[in-house]
């Protein structure tokens, strides 16, 4: 027992701690501390990130009764979803000065968002990853709910009565689970239907599971709350939602896909046609929507369809894809909410009133226009080599999926005018009377916005190192 | 001497210099900028015929000229790698000169931006050229796609030349147009190239994306079909052929002269380059399969587009609808499968690269002077501007097909190849079929300079060219001249 929790549980208990600490804090301080709350939880998971180095990987690793399991694909998974959670909170100082008393709170409901989701990626239990699914819920929940104003309310409302239905049917499909296998193990439930035929409860089942688990990824048929809660969210609640919840959930999902649920084949072209569905909703929802949170929100549904697309014709080619694929969309979506918090969620959000904001600031505007063009998967950046990646692994899969990949691609132009149309404003020419927003930076979204799309024009120029690291842990797993 | 004649030197000088005229230290002043950037694009064509000199047309890929090979993404088998054939160092001198003449003509028509216009007009430039010379097909997807963002900017922004709201509105619409077929057009071409890229693997087990690694033993002919089609959408859209071509004549009107120039003069080109790169050259059993329909749209492209311009108003646009009918007989050239076929279509992207500058140059030249560009409202500019009629007079002569100048030549070519074709009549007939041209051609044509430039002027005190319209013209008429005299000047390079 002690042993496991030394060997993979340390980054988790450092989490613990401080949000322990971040509460009791809350409790006992005056007000005006407020501006400590994010040093302390940019503390916090820097020190969990030191301490994933003594996680036990190689070659796996199964901790608390083979409850929970750690190899080199659930590190790569806390690292990054640790990653995200300190770019976020360094994101936040904005919002917490407009709900001051709430600071503290909003910093630990963060970082045990942070804990959900790593617990997420390494449940090897299906009751493991409720719980964990439940904290990462739960907390996202009050986060979205946190800035102040009808709207956020109304969203958080909405994310709730969807994640709880989600979560009815996954328990339902898990319930038929240990019904037919008599554990809620991964390991024994792999090895019990092995051995045998499969049933067609058994497909009901694992479909249930998934479709119980996708909603986080606003895929179809539980993808509609994606426009309320985008458009009532605090931007960098936002950073949050659209990075941490989806490297969990695909984390997870990629996993089932690859390791208890393999035998089921109603599986993947269920959850294809869900996804090309949800990228054909997505994207012609995107074209006729005028805020630009609602619009990236959309994109994050498509991106995130192309992305299951591929993980459900399960192979280990595609899954390496599928990592780097996630890799470089998690940067672009953090430099675009960076920019978003910049340019102040008190503006109006449509997408004529960023009118010429290019002229005010070159270099900001630029690394924004890199992150949307790599949204779009235009050359040069990450999302190209990303979008290339990932469609050969469709190509590679059969002629039977060469449909969805023409779906797709036409997709993906459709998708390029919703992102030009977020981006043409930023440069046009205004006459002396109107008026353009100015922005006033923080060094912290100055660094964050910096930081992702250097990364982006990094990995876009030379990706072959990630793209080898995504092969080994996709090999291994 | 390897080191001397570097392609990637050749590709990435116009991006280095671009971003070196973007970044903040660099000075705005307009005419450093222009300066600097005519002298970037003189070397650059001095150092391309430079290349063309030390170039070894029978044997292209022994001359000195350097290959570069590097592996850029393992994993998928893309190397950074250049080469140099016939058709492209022909078509790489011909990028380097039309760049050259758009620098010198940038000088009445931008008035604002000059920092931005200039890099990326040479960022369009390092597009270009490294779709002419890369090696490997993701690599030329690259470039393709790369394109993309410059050409949007100089279509899309106002330079300061927009007279009206509406012009500059007009202007932004069709650049998105542009944006959109064109990426389209890429996502076709995208699934051909996976789907070829991945066959060649299975046959070859060779995982590499170079042209000269693809093998097609193994793939069945109904796929191979299907990946010639959707690399044809591809090319179709940027040649363009006839369904595919309505963001054109936007495009081309709405921009500014020089890039007019640059669009109609060298962009086109990169679809018919790809045809010749992809379907003629690497799969050349679909695509002798595929050449009687591309004959027949040849033929609607030149005939129909024909009657089109015939019914235009607009100088500008003439231009451009005449560019789209060109090029159908650059697909003709193609579709005859055979040497003269090739090497007419290769030719006629040459000539008319040249002819459809000099029409912009001319249009743009009125535009500037008269502030219209009304076919029927324009007259009189023959007795004010002597020197540009004279310009005017001849460029239109050499664009009808009139012998001495560069279109006679591979117009009679091609039609000659299209009649000595073995595999198909369809493409026999075809070529009968596009003699008409030569006379609707003249129809259009002539209407252009007979209302143009005849009857009386409404515009008093017009200044003539001066010596930079002068000098761009000129090079032009000495250019067309040049290979309508010695057409074997370029014959023999392509060999």
């Amino acid at each position: 027992m002690l042993n496991d929790i030394f060997n993979i549980m340390l980054p988790n208990m450092a989490l613990g701690f401080f949000i322990i600490l971040l509460l009791v804090l809350s409790m006992i301080l005056p007000l005006k501390f407020y501006k400590y709350a994010r040093l302390i939880s940019v503390i916090g998971i820097s020190s969990a990130i030191i301490l994933l180095s003594s996680v036990q990987t190689e070659p796996q690793y199964f901790g608390f009764h083979n409850s929970v399991m750690s190899d080199s694909y659930t590190l790569l998974f806390d690292f990054m979803v640790l990653v995200c959670g300190f770019l976020v909170s360094i994101l936040s100082k904005n919002l917490i000065k407009t709900v001051k008393r709430n600071a503290y709170t909003f910093h630990a409901l963060l970082l045990t968002a942070v804990l959900g989701a790593m617990n997420i990626v390494s449940a090897n239990d299906f009751l493991t990853l409720f719980i964990s699914l439940e904290v990462l819920g739960f907390s996202t929940y009050f986060l979205i709910m946190v800035s102040k104003g009808y709207l956020s309310k109304e969203a958080g409302f909405k994310y709730l009565i969807t994640s709880a239905v989600s979560t009815g049917i996954f328990l339902f499909g898990v319930s038929y689970m240990y019904g037919i296998c008599g554990s809620l193990n991964f390991n024994t439930i792999y090895e019990y239907i092995s051995e045998r035929n499969y049933s067609i409860i058994y497909s009901v089942s694992a479909i249930m599971i998934i479709l119980g688990l996708i909603s986080k990824l606003a895929i179809l048929p539980f993808a509609n709350w994606i426009i309320d809660v985008y458009k009532g969210t605090d931007s960098s609640v936002l950073a949050f939602l659209s990075t941490i919840p989806k490297l969990a959930l695909f984390g997870i999902v990629c996993r089932l896909l690859v390791f208890p649920l393999s035998n089921c084949f109603e599986l993947t072209f269920v959850i294809a046609l869900l996804s090309i569905l949800t990228g054909f909703w997505a994207n012609t929802f995107g074209i006729r929507e005028n805020n630009v949170k609602v619009i990236l929100g959309c994109s994050s549904a498509a991106n995130a369809s192309y992305a299951l697309l591929t993980a459900s014709l399960v192979s280990v080619y595609n899954l390496s894809t599928v990592i780097f694929y996630l890799i470089c969309y998690v940067f672009m979506n953090l430099g675009a909410f960076a920019f978003l918090n910049m340019y102040g969620d008190k503006n109006s959000m449509e997408v004529s009133s960023f009118k010429g904001i290019y002229h005010k600031n070159h270099g900001l505007v630029g690394a924004y226009a890199i992150c949307i063009l790599g949204l779009a998967g235009i050359p040069v950046t990450a999302g190209f080599i990303a979008k290339i990646y990932l469609f050969t692994a469709i190509a590679n899969s059969g002629l039977v999926f060469i449909p969805f990949l023409i779906v797709l691609l036409l997709l993906t132009v459709v998708a390029l005018y919703y992102y030009l149309k977020i981006l043409l404003p930023l440069f046009e020419k205004c006459d002396k009377n109107t008026d353009i927003i100015t922005l006033r930076p923080l060094f912290s979204q100055k660094f964050v916005l910096t930081v992702s799309a250097i990364l982006i024009l990094l990995l876009g120029i030379f990706p072959e190192k990630i793209i080898e690291l995504c092969k080994f842990i996709a090999y291994n797993i | 001497m390897d080191i001397l004649l570097s392609i990637p030197f050749l590709v990435f000088l116009p991006m280095a210099i671009s971003i070196i005229i973007l970044s903040p230290l660099f000075t705005s002043n307009e005419i450093i900028i222009r300066r600097f950037t005519k002298s970037v694009c003189g070397f650059h064509f001095l150092y391309s015929l430079f290349m063309l000199l030390f170039f070894n047309s029978a044997n292209p890929y022994e001359s000195q000229i350097s290959f570069f090979g590097l592996d850029w993404v393992q994993s998928l088998g893309i190397k950074f790698g250049f080469q140099i054939d016939n058709i492209s160092m022909i078509l790489v001198v011909l990028t380097s000169f039309i760049f050259f003449i758009a620098s010198i003509s940038s000088k009445f028509n931008i008035r604002k931006n000059h920092k931005f216009y200039y890099s990326m007009l040479l960022l369009l430039m390092s597009a270009i050229l490294g779709i002419f010379t890369s090696n490997d097909m993701f690599l030329f997807f690259l470039f393709w796609e790369l394109e993309m963002i410059p050409a949007y900017f100089l279509i899309g922004t106002n330079w300061g030349n927009n007279l009206t709201l509406e012009d500059e509105e007009n202007a932004k619409k069709s650049a998105v147009k542009f944006v959109l077929y064109t990426f389209l057009g890429s996502m076709f071409m995208l699934l051909g190239i996976l789907l070829l890229h991945y066959y060649s693997f299975i046959s070859s087990g060779l995982l590499s994306a170079k042209f000269s690694d693809i093998v097609l033993n193994d793939i069945p002919h109904k796929i191979q079909l299907f990946i010639t089609v959707c690399l044809l959408i591809g090319f179709g859209v940027k040649l363009p052929i006839v369904p595919l071509h309505t963001w054109l004549p936007d495009a081309h009107t709405n921009a500014v002269t020089p890039i007019s120039m640059v669009l109609a003069g060298i962009l086109l080109k990169t679809g018919g380059y790809g045809i010749y790169k992809f379907n003629y050259s690497t799969m050349p059993e679909a695509f002798n399969m595929v050449t009687p329909v591309l004959a027949i749209l040849a033929i609607i492209n030149i005939i129909y587009i024909a009657f089109v311009t015939y019914a235009q108003k607009d100088i500008k646009r003439i231009v451009a609808y005449s560019s789209i009918s060109n090029m159908g007989l650059v697909l003709l050239g193609l579709c005859t499968v055979n040497h003269i076929g090739l090497s007419a279509s290769v030719f006629h992207m040459v000539s008319h690269g040249l002819v459809t500058c000099g029409l912009f140059m001319i249009a743009g030249i009125v535009y500037l002077r008269y502030k219209n560009r009304d076919i029927n409202t324009l007259g009189g500019i023959a007795s004010q501007m002597p020197r540009l009629y004279g310009f005017a007079v001849l460029i239109v002569l050499a664009s009808i097909g009139v012998p001495f100048f560069a279109p006679f030549i591979s117009e009679i070519l091609t039609i000659i190849g299209a009649l000595n074709s073995d595999f198909s009549e369809v493409v026999k007939y075809a070529g009968i079929l596009a003699l008409p041209l030569l006379i609707m051609s003249s129809c259009y044509m002539l209407k252009f300079l007979h209302n143009g430039f005849f009857g009386k002027s409404s515009v008093e005190n017009v200044n003539d060219i001066s010596i930079h319209e002068f000098v761009v013209l000129g090079s032009i008429l000495a250019g067309l001249l040049l290979f309508g005299l010695c057409p074997n000047t370029i014959l023999s390079i392509i060999g």
